[in-house]
This record gives C-alpha cells, structure tokens and sequence, in this order.
C-alpha cells in the first residue's frame, strides 16, 4: 500500500525526564535498534550535559544509561554518532566540540576540537566516518580529518555565510556537505579536486529558497532529495540528478522541488525524511506533522500531501525530531518543555 | 564579514584569511546600529539605534578582543594617503620603506622588473618630496640572523634541561605576519605565546633602525622622521600601531617629563594603496626615470643588482634550518632544501638526519586551517618540529591582503604565479651573514646578534588580550 493512502495515528510510548533545561536535540546510533542490538540514542541539553538512552529489550522501556556531564560548560547545542556508533561528537555554546568513545558503556571524551570563536551550533560526520563537519555562530563552517588514535586535523575553515549557520549535515553517500543559516541560505561544500574545499552552490531566494533563518535540513534514502525548513513558516523540497553527482560531477545543481506552505504557523526548527519516505516536522507551535510524496498531480511535479498533525506533542517548542533506526516508525522529539518522547507512527485498519 | 559594518567603515573590497566575525563590540557602546532580527534565544538581540558615522583606531582595534583581525574593515585614518601627504606637506623628513613582496606586486601589474619599479617609484616618491627609499630586504637580514641566534639558543636549551621552561623553548614559531600575531594574541592566549620567537618584523626592524640609528647618520632628530612603510599586508598597520614598537626618548634640552614618543613605523601603506597613490598623482609610472637608489638600507651591490634570501614569505624555516645545520652540526646545506609537501602545498616540511637521527624538523604552514593543525599540536604538547614558518594567508606574503587585486577576468591562481616567478627576477641569491650593511650596523650600532642592544631594539614581547567584560556579554 502507499504510504500516502494508509491511515496513521501518533502513539506516544514514553516521556523521558531527566535533563533540567530545554531539550535541543537528538540523534539515533545508527549500529543500535538492529538485531539484538537494543536502540540507543543520545540527547543534549541547556542544562550543559549529554544523556544516552536506551530501550531494555524486556520492558520495552527507556532508561538514561549515561550523563555526559562536567565537559562542557556550556549549553551542548548538537550531537551525532559516528556511523559506526562507536564515537559521539557534541557541539557546545562553550565554543568547542567535543568526540565521546563508548568504552565499555563509559563514554570518555577522547577529543576537544577548538578553533570556533564562539558557539557551536552543530556537528555532522561524514557517511564513512572520517571527516566531520560543525558550524558556528561565527559565520564559519570546518572539516576536520579523523587520524588514527582519535586525532583530529583541520582539513578547511570555510567562510561563506554571512551570519550564525545553524546546521551542517553531509550528504548521506558523497562527501558532499550542506549548511544552512540565519542569512537564510544553504550552501552545498565540495572538494575541488586539488584537496580545496569550496562553496559549489547558494540555494538562496532567487532561487525559490527561503526568506528568513533556514533551520534544519535532511535526506531522503536515496540521497537526491533534500528537504529543509525555515523560520519563513515554509518546508522547501530539493533534488539532483543523483546519477550524475555519483559519477563524480560534485557540482551537480540542486533544483527547487516544491514548497510545503500553509501547514506551520509558527517557525519549524526540525525536519528529518525517514528511509521509507516520511517527512517529520517540529515546530515552535509544539506540534509534530508528518509528510508523504503524492502521486497525484504529477503533470505539475510532485507533491507532498501532509500525512498527520499532532498538536500539542509537546508543552513547548519542539527543537528535534528524529525517526529510529529500526523498522518500527519509531520517532524521538526534543522540547524546550525538558523533556523527549518517544512515538510510534502506528498504521490504524 | 565587513558586510556587517556601514558604508562609512567599509573600505573597500578587501578579504582577509582571518577575517573578523561577529560584529564589532564597539556598537555596544552604543556607537553603530545593529540589525539583526529576533531569533531563537540562541543569538543576543540588540536594540536598533542611531547610525553615526563611528571612527574606530587601530588601538581600539588592537586592544579588543570582539574579534580577530580588521584592520581592513576599521576606519583607517592614522594609516591612510592623506595622512602620508599631509604629513610631507608639514615638512616631516619622509622616509619610504618598500617591501620586496610589494615590489613584486607592481612589477606584475605594470609588467616591467621589480628593480624597475624600484627606481621608478623612487623617482615617484621623491617627486612627492620623500627623503629616502629604503628596502626591508635589507633590514630582513637582520631579522633572520637574530631569528637564527635565538633557534640556536633555544635548540640548546631545549636539548640541555628538562624544566618547563626548557620545553617551551621548541618549536620556535616565527613571529614575522602580523595576522598570525594577533591570532595568537586574541584567540590562543597564553599557552601559545612562549613559542613565538621575539625577533621583530622586518617592518619594525627597518623602523627600529631608522629612528634609533640611521636618523643620527643623517643629522636628523628621530621626531623629525615621518617613516612610511610599504606592505603587502593591512595587518601590518596593526602591526606598526602596537604599544611595543613606540618609545620614549629623553628630550635632552627641556626638562620634559613624558619625553618624546617615537613610533617606529608612523605609517603603513599597502601595495594596493600605493597604487591608489600612482593613479590619483596622474603619472605614467612606466614612463618615469630609474632614480639611482639610496644605498644606506637597500640591499643592491656594486653592479646594481638585487639581493636578498629566497622564499616569497621571507625565507624563515630556509635560513634558520641552514644556519642551524651548519651552527650545530657542522653541515653545509648545498643546493635547494627537499621540502616536502604535507597535506597541501602551504604545508611543506624538511628535515636534517645525522646518523640516521632527524635533528632537525622545520615547516612551513600557511594559511588558517594549517595554522590549526600547528597550533593544536602544540596545545597538546604532541608538535615535534623545532620550527614552524606560520604565515596567515594562504600561499603566504606575496598573496597578501594588500597586495595589488587581480584584473577583472583574471584567474587569482594565475597572478600568484607571476608573482612567484617575477619575486626573485635578477635578485641575487645572498647570505644575510655576508650582507656588508648589516655587517656594518652591527659594528657600528648593534654590537653582535643577541647582544643587549640587538635585545632592545630588534625583538619584543608578546601579551595575551583579556577578554573584555563587552566581548564576553556580547558571546552570551
């Protein structure tokens, strides 16, 4: 069945509480939830800490397995797992990034990156793990290399932005970096083959992109769509020809799509494309909505027809949402009410 | 970066490698107006205010700590061509010192020789009524013999003791870019600085010369001299604005209290300004005379030819690891050095072995993102060079932020590459131990490198900026 053709509701499967301030964001371990391997996810916080959970096998419930605490000390703004789980890096207000190791359930903070003049807005690893990207709020957006024994070298300090970039997240294939900011653009980073990293593409408003902050970004499965969302009240659809991109053409253009208007009254800070095709919105009106690509209408393009609205998912703004890695619609939100849930998006006959 | 800024503090379409990057705190004080829109508690809001035009020195600049470098984006005035003009129109002795990386800049832009547009704009300056035009080729011999005395010094230390002290004698980092300096000033703090050598730039060693010493060879008082230098940089006005580089000289007839405040460099001008310069007098500057040059501190033989180290960034890690090989290990280094390129072209290195034991590991590292990777590994104590060349921009001096920008529709990768071919056409290759000037302004001035003097008047020292009360509101 098509997606866009079943009937949905949000069931919330736990609140979690344990961190003191607002909630800003989470990211799934992408080598948990699979096999016997129960899901794990971290979430960072105002109140200064990292907290990992985890879901007991038996009970089904979520526990805090770990605080990551007196490292930053500062609000830690971001997190995300390396892909193979094994190293956590956490962006900090203190204006530094942190890289956490799992050693047998401790996480011990084996790296400090510095070099950021002031906040540090996200943090993203490549899809092999060895290059990470974060992003300030002073303008400026780096790679760094990961060398063995958890060494970090600087790689490029890019600067494009003409203000704060709130996100930078790679390319779910190619190493292909996407940042998006206050000056409300996205930007599209690639090496120019001589080892030089540079801006290949500004997805601005001439052409079709957003009119104020540009938030959060995310991939479908596939990698050749992209969708964004934006302090302009929007949701902007993106794609490529995947084909050509592949084959090495890293300049390969990124074309408006469609824009999902009409739906938020209020900013949208979070958007994430599940693998199978779900857009999850989060939104300063504390509520969650969900999107799917209808086929109808083809003649003008595709179109996304919005699947669900959950109102009053959280007391307060929603900062993140983050579907799991497993195959159950397993939804994370993060809120400046403090806390996280837990949702299923459940199919209803 | 300078976008932030009103028109009256642009000044132009400049871009430097360390560029500031959040506003100014100055508009704090209530001087600018600031227009950002509300956002998310994740940025401090401002309130709208009055725009007035704000003048904002360089001393200002230097002592904040709101951001890294902007030279480029403050209102220039103490540094600017009116100043230099009006200051010959007030009958000051002017005295011109031209870099070599600016000379080059010229040469590619009116396609004729360095040394060309060394007697053309001699001839120019004087015609504007200069004194003199000098050459910091000249006076960077003396920096690097200074440099090569303080690595020796310091490799002996470093191999002789094992306190703390000892440790941080190595790696020696170069002190010449002023971008670099001010970085480490603002940015690193403490842990960075004991590393940084303490020898002057050949700026402030021209300058340091000129008005301590060769003022006297000219019967002049040093109050008397207006020095201008001639840069590849703007940083290098910072540079010439910093405390460290004015003194105090004792008037001898009055009893004067505060005595005479003499300021090394009174001036710096970019190659580009320089330019500027050229265009708003109206000359034919191909067509200008070759002016014999002032000999007294340029470095041109007896045939008239050029003369100078290599290395377009001022040849550092290649005249240190020479005299260091030879001064510690009896090694005569014929021919080119192997350096050999590390993560990128602006990140060479090059190593001396002695019975299979490297002894001495130098590097070249320009640009901010290598500049990263030094600085870290130096944090973590885990930096096994004994000497890094850092230089902020990328490519190193001759891509200077000053120099002379690009033709419309011309590649910057190609002017660079002219540039590095015309650097060192018909200069000759020489030892800055064999320079007879600086041979001479030891004998007669300086006494020997390192000596008390040589301390006093050609190196400084270097003093972390405090983060200000503004500044840290302002990173709330």
């Amino acid at each position: 069945m098509d997606l866009v053709d079943g009937n949905y509701e949000l069931r919330e499967i736990q609140k979690l509480q344990g961190h003191t301030d607002r909630v800003w964001s989470i990211a799934w371990n992408p080598a948990s939830g699979t096999g016997d391997i129960p899901p794990v996810f971290a979430s960072c916080s105002g109140d200064k800490t990292v907290r990992i959970w985890e879901q007991s096998p038996s009970s089904r419930f979520w526990d805090c397995k770990a605080v990551l605490e007196e490292t930053h000390t500062r609000t830690v703004r971001s997190c995300a797992w390396s892909p193979s789980g094994k190293l956590l890096a956490t962006a900090s207000f203190d204006a530094t990034t942190a890289v956490w190791e799992n050693i047998g359930g401790d996480f011990e903070c084996v790296s400090t990156l510095e070099g950021h003049e002031n906040e540090v807005k996200s943090v993203s690893w490549n899809a092999s793990g060895s290059l990470l990207a974060t992003c300030s709020r002073d303008k400026a957006v780096w790679i760094w290399e990961v060398m063995p024994g958890n060494e970090f070298e600087c790689v490029s300090v890019l600067q494009g932005h003409k203000q704060d970039v709130k996100m930078v997240k790679w390319h779910p294939t190619m190493d292909i970096l996407f940042s998006c900011s206050y000056d409300n653009t996205i930007k599209v980073w690639a090496e120019d083959g001589e080892g030089d990293w540079c801006c290949v593409q500004t997805l601005s408003e001439p052409n079709s992109g957003h009119t104020s902050t540009v938030w959060a970004l995310s991939f479908n499965a596939e990698g050749d769509k992209m969708v964004t969302c934006s302090d302009d009240l929007t949701l902007k659809i993106w794609e490529t020809d995947i084909g050509r991109m592949v084959s090495g053409d890293v300049r390969t253009p990124w074309t408006h799509v469609c824009t999902l208007s009409g739906y938020h009254d209020r900013t949208i800070f979070s958007v994430d494309w599940s693998r199978e095709g779900i857009i999850a919105s989060g939104a300063a009106d504390d509520a969650i909505r969900f999107f799917v690509e209808s086929k109808d209408g083809l003649v003008n393009g595709p179109t996304y027809k919005l699947l669900l609205k959950s109102e009053k998912a959280h007391d307060m703004d929603i900062n993140s949402v983050q579907w799991g890695p497993g195959e159950n619609r397993l939804l994370a939100s993060a809120s400046d009410d403090g806390t996280i849930k837990i949702w299923e998006l459940a199919t209803i006959s | 970066m300078s976008e932030k800024f009103s028109p009256t503090l642009r000044i132009g379409d400049l871009s430097d490698f360390i560029a500031p990057s959040q506003a100014c705190v100055v508009s704090l004080k209530g001087l600018k107006s600031n227009t950002k829109k509300p956002d998310k508690s994740e940025v401090s809001i401002a309130k709208k205010q009055q725009t007035e035009p704000v003048k904002i020195s360089l001393k200002d600049c230097l002592a904040c700590s709101g951001c890294i470098t902007s030279a480029e984006t403050v209102m220039l005035e103490k540094q600017s061509l009116g100043e230099f003009l009006s200051n010959i129109d007030r009958g000051k002795v002017v005295i011109v010192s031209l870099s070599p990386q600016s000379r080059g800049s010229l040469a590619v832009h009116f396609g004729i020789s360095p040394l060309q547009v060394f007697r053309k704009l001699t001839s120019f300056f004087k015609s504007l009524g200069v004194k003199a035009v000098f050459d910091t080729s000249c006076s960077r011999d003396l920096t690097l013999i200074e440099t090569c005395n303080e690595f020796v010094m310091r490799y002996k230390q470093n191999q002789s003791k094992d306190d703390e002290k000892s440790k941080s004698a190595l790696p020696m980092l170069s002190s010449a870019c002023p971008g670099w300096i001010c970085y480490a000033e603002k940015q690193l703090g403490s842990y960075v600085l004991p590393y940084i050598s303490s020898v002057k730039s050949p700026q402030q060693t021209i300058g340091a010369t000129i008005k301590h010493h060769i003022c006297q060879k000219m019967g002049l008082r040093p109050d008397e001299i207006y020095h201008v230098t001639v840069m590849p940089c703007y940083d290098k006005k910072l540079e010439a604005a910093r405390d460290d580089f004015v003194s105090e000289v004792e008037s001898k007839e009055e009893s004067n209290e505060s005595g005479i405040r003499i300021t090394e460099v009174d001036s710096v001008l970019t190659s580009g300004e320089v330019l500027d310069l050229i265009k708003l007098k109206a000359v034919d500057f191909t067509a200008l005379e070759d002016h014999p040059l002032d000999k007294m501190l340029t470095n041109i033989n007896e045939e008239g030819h050029l003369y100078g180290v290599t290395g377009s960034s001022g040849g550092y890690a290649e005249t240190v690891f020479r005299n260091a090989a030879k001064t510690l290990f009896g090694i005569e280094i014929r021919g080119p050095l192997a350096f050999k390129t590390i993560r990128n072209a602006d990140f060479r290195e090059v190593t001396l072995e002695v019975a299979g034991q490297v002894v001495l590991k130098f590097a070249l590292c320009y640009g901010f993102q290598n500049l990263q990777n030094i600085v870290r590994k130096v944090k973590m104590q885990k930096c096994d060079y004994h000497f890094v060349e850092v230089m902020a921009c990328p490519s190193g001096c001759l891509n200077g932020g000053g120099q002379i920008k690009p033709m419309p529709g011309q590649n910057p990768k190609d002017l660079l590459q002219s540039l590095e071919t015309v650097y060192m056409e018909n200069v000759l290759v020489a030892d800055p131990f064999e320079n007879p000037l600086v041979k001479s302004l030891y004998d007669e001035w300086l006494e020997e490198p390192g000596s008390q003097k040589a301390k006093r008047f050609l190196h400084t020292a270097y003093h972390p900026v405090v983060k200000s009360v503004t500044a840290q509101l302002h990173n709330w």
